[in-house]
């Protein structure tokens, strides 16, 4: 019984998949009358959606992976050392940045998106990729650091000490001998912050804005899909193309994915 | 300038360190502190603390997104928004979802990680299942489920084609709001699984073996040993309901668009209309704060009463 309950909430939770995959490859008349089933598929509207007007596909892959990248690289670079500090010092004072570090995980962003225009307004980065990817990092740096230093703390300090006496500075103890050590969160880091990245839509569409020309899988989703909700041979070929990517990414790394994005959610 | 900084610094660092005298060294650490945690720091304190602080300030100016310096205008943004209808209808709405939306999410999510709890490889696919909707923007969730729940949407292709009458799924205020906590419920409980199943693992087998032997219904055994094991589980999970509810934007945006008629319009949802829509920063600048202090409140609220429950179940 249990079998059959749980294979019925599968089923629940993948048919929208299943509509939305099959209905990619079809004509408006065959949705309109056969939503759920098999007949007349073909790849046209697939077609049409990757070289849509309103929404270049292709152009979005490009623009967010690089924003992922931009964003993974510079938090880590970033974060990290900031993270090694906090947790090999004694002093009273970095505890108390840890705790500065750590309140920035309860602010949420629709708090900051309002005045960080108004602050890059006055830096004169608004509307550029400068400007978002800057944004964009500093939301990863507190739950970075967090768990940064909370790993940290598990690598034993000799390994820094014996580095010391080989006449290693503070900066290649770091680089050359903890950081290879950090592989497991920053991993972890590495795909929350891809997806928040690649899912965010309130910040590029608001910081980049329409304006930029600049589209993300999310908010060129937005842009091809929002005006046109009811052509379905637009929606569904459209939403099949922003989510293929992920769910392949997913499928692979699954384990890695659930603890590191569930890992995401508690920091609230 | 900053590039060369880094350079010289990390030539001369190993140096420095091996053979100068503790003075200068010290001087040294003090500077590769300061390369190391500077950075991260500096851009924190500008776009995250500041833009904290400024939130407040704007909250008491006109601003409109554009003019260089906005007018104070005091505390009438927020005299304004004690007396907005459209306001009060979305707080109601954003209460009702947060409130119902945290049942659902963690009356599934604890039920569905006592199913798939223990190592097997049907538990394992049920878990990435039941998981996998939480991979997608919500964005993308909202406009899968209006194309299938809109007026013309598969379902009502197929309650039609039977004969049925259209389901206003969408399209009627009550419906409408229903469907979106269900939909924020379908996409969100399986982190919830997952919380919960870390949670279990804590709880100890040797306990519910002796209830078991004791003669311990089901039900009996989840009640007065697992549940009150789970308790700590149990505050995280609402309190992370809670505040991912209490912020519902993108779904709204993509599901209903805030129709029909705005009654399904979220605070967020607000927010962002009125300050990019009707370059009214100002005025949602004070709504955001308030939801800020809303929110930080009622997750503080739970924590303590749980704590209390917690403390009595241990007693």
């Amino acid at each position: 019984m249990r079998k059959t309950f749980l294979s019925a909430t599968a089923a629940f939770m993948l048919v929208p998949l299943y509509v939305l995959t099959v209905n990619a490859f079809k004509g408006q008349q065959e949705i309109l009358r056969d939503p759920f089933g098999l007949g007349g598929l073909t790849l046209e509207p697939l077609g049409r959606a990757l070289t849509n007007p309103q929404f270049d596909v292709v152009k979005g892959y490009a623009v967010t992976l690089l924003f992922v990248v931009a964003v993974n690289v510079l938090s880590v670079l970033l974060a990290a050392p900031a993270a090694y500090t906090i947790a090999r010092s004694p002093k009273r004072r970095f505890r108390v940045l840890m705790l500065f570090f750590l309140a920035g995980t309860f602010i949420p962003g629709q708090v900051l998106v309002i005045p960080v225009v108004y602050v890059l307004k006055t830096l004169g980065l608004m509307g550029t990729i400068r400007g978002f990817v800057l944004f964009e990092t500093t939301l990863t740096l507190p739950f970075s650091i967090f768990l940064y230093a909370g790993y940290i703390a598990t690598i034993p300090a000799v390994l820094d000490q014996a580095a010391a006496v080989d006449g290693a500075g503070r900066l290649r103890t770091f680089w050359q001998i903890v950081f290879p050590l950090m592989r497991p969160a920053v991993a972890t880091m590495v795909i929350l912050n891809t997806f928040s990245v690649w899912n965010d839509f309130v910040n590029p569409q608001i910081i980049l804005g329409p304006g930029s020309g600049l589209y993300t899988v999310t908010t060129g989703v937005y842009a091809a899909v929002s005006q046109y909700s009811t052509d379905y041979t637009v929606v569904f070929p459209t939403l099949l193309l922003a989510i293929a990517p992920l769910l392949v990414f997913f499928v692979f790394m699954q384990r890695h994915i659930i603890s590191g994005l569930t890992a995401g959610a508690t920091k609230g | 300038m900053a590039g060369r900084t880094v350079m010289t610094l990390t030539r001369e660092a190993p140096v420095a360190t091996v053979r100068e005298a503790p003075p200068r060294r010290r001087r040294h650490d003090g500077l590769t502190t300061a390369l190391m945690a500077g950075p991260a720091t500096v851009l924190y304190v500008v776009m995250l603390v500041v833009p904290v602080g400024l939130a407040f300030y704007l909250s008491l100016t006109d601003w409109d997104g554009f003019s260089a310096d906005p007018a104070f205008v005091g505390a009438a943004n927020y005299a304004r928004l004690l007396d907005d209808p459209e306001l009060r209808r979305a707080a109601l709405v954003t209460l009702l979802v947060a409130a119902a939306g945290t049942a659902g999410l963690n009356l599934l999510g604890l039920g569905f990680a006592l199913l798939v709890d223990g190592v097997s490889r049907a538990n394992t696919f049920f878990r990435i299942v039941l998981f996998y909707p939480h991979v997608l923007s919500a964005l993308v969730v909202g406009f899968l489920w209006s194309a299938i729940l809109g007026t013309n949407g598969a379902v009502n292709n197929l309650v039609t084609t039977w004969g049925g009458e259209v389901l206003p799924f969408l399209s009627d205020p009550a419906w409408a709001t229903v469907t979106m906590i269900a939909v924020l419920v379908w996409a969100g409980f399986g982190v919830n699984v997952v919380l919960y199943l870390a949670g279990l693992q804590a709880v100890p087998h040797s306990l519910i073996e002796a209830a078991r032997i004791d003669g311990a219904t089901r039900w009996q055994v989840f009640r007065n040993v697992t549940l009150p094991a789970l308790g700590p589980s149990v505050t995280i999970n609402i309190v992370l309901s809670l505040v991912t509810l209490l912020k519902t934007y993108d779904l709204v945006v993509s599901l209903t668009a805030g129709g029909p008629a705005g009654q399904t319009q979220t605070v967020a949802y607000l927010i962002l209309w009125n300050s990019f829509h009707d370059a009214r920063l100002g005025f949602g600048s004070a709504q955001s704060v308030i939801l800020m202090l809303v929110t930080a409140a009622l997750a503080f609220v739970v924590t303590r009463l749980r704590r209390r429950g917690e403390m009595a179940v241990h007693q």
